[in-house]
């Protein structure tokens, strides 16, 4: 009894692997064209910054927060990094550094408010959201910014011994995200904060200088994401990156990072991030447009939150009343 | 007298423990029946069976009155043969009022009718003899109050079975007389009432009958007019126990800790030392400020003013890092909201007050991890399947020993437990004793909270009493008295 429950144990644990299993063996009898190296190889190099950006929200949102910011902190930060290398001549690592520093402090001013706010990061960030889109479109005028220098284009377009940069990138990140979490005590007060902030506070965890470290830690992965980005595109337009929020919530809640904080795992993340990646990729193959896309997406976040509860409050039915002597009662009186 | 409720072979199982082996009960209809058990051995359990809330493996519940017999029960069918529960863990809605979780899912009318609510919440507040306003919120009530809220939701009730969980766990003597009253109204009604506690006393003192527990084994029914607290704990813990407080040298004359004029969070002009090796009682009714102050000294809340001396340098407290970098360790009163992570497991949670202390530069020594939370898992009995089970699925006082393990696993010279035996077994709080003892002969100073007359009178060298957020007296160990204390607390 006890190896069949571990089993479903491990199963309910890795379903959603199994999920991302479905899909590709699902597209892959569709279509010839999908399962082939280039193909998937393709999909890594579309989704690395995405995977990129979603672990720096999964710091967020394991501690309990949200940031709904994403989205204009990288077109924010691309719009930067380019304007200096295309309008100030500025060098390329010193443009890149520039770009990397407004995301740490976009990230820092979503924390800093958020916590003198003394408001949930949710309603931050949706107002801060807009904020970074002003200044983005301000600084824009509207206009792309063309002209990247091709050394630039190499974060998104270059390889080394055959591997796409973007995605030898993106393995440093997670690697780097799974260490944090793991190994670390700063990822262990991640994770506290989200299971219980005041049994943390309690237990001498300073709770605003880690959520104003773990807003910037946000910005850090969020700015490196857009960077990325914007060397694929060969070009940065306030447009850049809008959206990529949302994709990377649903990423993060597939992978299992639970809304109220307290709990997540970086392979999950990256799991839920490749779904979505493979589903767009596999149905854009199969000849079905951008809208069913959005259908199918949609549909698979609702399936597998609901599984979630499913397995969660499957417990307490069959009250059925085993047998009940007020019949015979009745016939005796 | 006849039976209520019979409970037939209930056997209930979790991965790794068998909470209940092959249980069989019957509860006779009127009385007062007590189940006693050490931390772990199924009572929770048990009764989560028959108010529906867990499913049992096999067995069945069987309710004389209606003559309805199930192999298991959901709440609202528990409801219906007349079952309520006060749980150990509370099931209150902080963002309620005590009045409208009092009553809530009753109706009266078609609207809801706050005046009603409001009397009721009134009138069963005034039986307790306690000042709880029925339209505060929840989440502002300490926690002895929202234990009292718990009970009044019960009570207020037509309950045919009504079920208490560890009631007293968190009320003060008097609190807990007001409930013996009111229990004792409700058997004259009639109501047949199951009552558990880790204090033999109050079982003597109230229960008929008492059913002992061990592993999930049914062991013995006694009457409780011809059994003695010996043969209970003998029955409970399979051996015998020596129940003593211990002796200790307490000699020490140089001060460890000193509170000056202290205000701040409800407390008024606080002032006290503590030696080193010494402890120091706190004492006094519900709301009389002893865990308000504790969270003044060590940074939880804030202070308006007075002054702190550690080792005789004033120092500065603005929060609780800053308290435990200074060598204070701060045992909270309740366990789920603020001393344990529910959903990490028992290693996670023992070691993690102490990371920074086994870190080398950022990373955690894992061995070191788990040597610690080894050996406080020996130390303080903790009953676990292993040390990767989570917390949540541990027994109330299971959860209570991690609390405790997780602050003295960082070696703090000052340490204050606030009711740090609330919900644990008579065994076990034998060895937090010892454990204390333990502490003082190596010079650490300790501040006590307990709302257990017996056990702040057996262990402090002196008592604090409080009133009102003020402190009404001191009382020196050769003046140690319940009657003393009381007088004191009432604020006569
Ligand atoms: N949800 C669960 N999952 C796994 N084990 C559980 C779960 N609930 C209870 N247990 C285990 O069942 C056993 C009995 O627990 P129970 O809560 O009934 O003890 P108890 O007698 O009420 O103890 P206490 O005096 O500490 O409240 C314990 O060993 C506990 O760890
Ligand atoms: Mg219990």
């Amino acid at each position: 009894m006890y190896i069949k429950s571990l089993a479903l144990d491990v199963l309910k644990k890795y379903a959603i692997i199994l999920v991302l299993v479905g899909i590709i063996i699902l597209f892959s009898l569709i279509s010839p064209y999908f399962f082939s190296w280039r193909n998937l190889v393709n999909i890594f190099i579309q989704q690395s910054y995405v995977i990129i950006a979603a672990l720096g929200l999964s710091f967020v949102m394991i501690s309990g927060g949200m940031d709904l910011s994403i989205g204009y902190q990288i077109s924010l930060v691309g719009v930067i990094t380019a304007m200096s290398m295309v309008w100030f001549n500025l060098s390329i690592p010193v443009a890149i550094m520039l770009g990397i520093i407004t995301g740490i402090c976009l990230g820092l001013f979503n924390g800093l408010a958020s916590i003198t706010l003394k408001v949930h990061s949710l309603i931050i960030t949706l107002g801060t959201m807009t904020i970074f889109q002003g200044i983005s479109y301000i600084i824009t005028n509207s206009n792309p910014i063309y002209g990247l220098a091709s050394e630039f284009k190499f974060i998104g377009q270059g390889y080394i011994l055959g591997i796409p940069f973007s995605v030898i990138l993106m393995i440093i990140f997670a690697l780097v995200a799974s260490f944090i979490l793991n190994k670390t005590y700063f990822g262990r007060y991640v994770y506290a904060i989200g299971g219980n902030e005041e049994a943390a506070r309690l237990s001498g965890v300073n709770v605003k200088k880690m959520k104003l470290l773990i807003f910037s830690l946000s910005g850090l992965f969020v700015a490196t994401a857009a960077i990325i980005l914007v060397s694929r595109a060969g070009s940065a337009t306030s447009a850049t990156g809008v959206g990529t929020e949302f994709t990377c919530i649903t990423a993060a809640v597939l992978g299992g990072v639970s809304f109220k904080g307290g709990s997540g795992k970086v392979w999950g993340v990256i799991t839920g991030v490749l779904i979505l990646g493979v589903l767009s990729n596999g149905m854009q193959i199969v000849g079905l447009g951008v809208y069913p896309q959005y259908i199918a997406k949609g549909l698979v976040l609702l399936g597998a939150v609901g599984f979630d509860t499913y397995q969660k409050t499957k417990k307490g039915k069959d009250n059925k009343i085993l047998k009940n002597d007020n019949s015979k009662e009745i016939t005796t009186v | 007298m006849q039976t209520i409720l019979s409970l037939q072979n209930i056997t209930k199982q979790y991965p790794g423990v068998t909470a209940l082996k092959n249980f069989s009960l019957d509860i006779r209809e009127g009385e007062i029946h007590a189940l006693l058990g050490e931390n772990g051995a199924g009572k929770s359990t048990l009764i989560k069976v028959i108010s529906g809330a867990i499913a049992p493996d096999d067995g069945t519940i069987y309710f004389t009155r209606s003559r309805n017999e199930y192999n298991q029960l959901n709440p609202s069918l528990a409801k219906d043969e007349g079952v309520e529960v006060i749980y150990q863990e509370f099931n209150l809605i902080d963002s309620l009022t005590a009045a409208e979780n009092i009553c809530l899912g009753e109706k009266y009318g078609r609207l809801v009718n706050y005046e009603i609510m409001k009397k009721k919440a009134a009138d069963i507040f005034k039986q307790f003899n306690i000042d709880i306003n029925p339209t505060a919120l929840v989440s502002e009530l300490s926690t002895a109050q929202q234990q009292i809220v718990e009970i009044a939701k019960a009570v207020s009730r037509d309950a045919n079975i009504l079920i208490m969980d560890e009631p007293s766990a968190s009320l003060s003597v008097s609190e807990v007389k007001c409930l013996f009253e009111i229990i004792y109204k409700l058997k004259e009604k009639g109501v047949t009432i199951i009552y558990i506690s880790h204090i033999i006393d109050e079982i003597f003192e109230i229960a008929d009958r008492v059913t002992v527990m061990r592993d999930g084994n049914y062991i013995d029914t006694k009457n409780t007019s011809n059994t003695s607290r010996k043969e209970l704990i003998n029955l409970m813990v399979g051996r015998e126990l020596k129940e003593t407080y211990p002796e200790r040298d307490t000699s020490s004359q140089e001060v460890m800790l000193e509170v000056k004029n202290l205000y701040g969070n409800g407390v008024k002009d606080i002032s006290f030392a503590v030696k080193k090796g010494e402890i120091l009682g706190l004492s006094g009714l519900v709301g009389a400020g002893r865990t308000e102050a504790a969270r003044v000294i060590f940074g939880a809340e804030e202070k308006e003013s007075g002054q702190i001396f550690i080792n005789g340098k004033q120092v500065m407290i603005n929060k609780p890092e800053d308290a435990i970098k200074l060598g204070i360790g701060y045992i909270p009163e309740d366990r789920k909201k603020q001393g344990c992570f529910l959903e990490k497991n028992v290693r996670w949670n023992i070691s993690f007050a102490n990371l920074k202390n086994i870190s080398h530069y950022l990373i955690v020594n894992q061995k070191k991890e788990e040597q610690t939370a080894e050996k406080y898992k020996e130390l303080l009995n903790i009953k676990t399947p292993s040390l990767y089970q989570i917390v949540k699925n541990l027994s109330g006082g299971n959860q209570q020993k991690v609390v405790l393990a997780k602050t003295l696993a960082v070696n703090s010279e000052i340490i204050i437990f606030d009711e740090p035996t609330r919900g644990i077994d008579v065994g076990t709080k034998q060895e937090i004793y010892e454990l204390m003892c333990e502490l003082s002969k190596q010079g650490i100073a300790i501040i006590m909270i307990s709302s257990d007359m017996e056990e702040i009178l057996g262990m402090s060298d002196r008592i604090l009493v409080l009133t009102k957020g003020r402190i009404a007296g001191e009382v020196q160990k050769e003046d140690f008295s319940q009657d003393y204390i009381l007088e004191l607390a009432s604020g006569n």
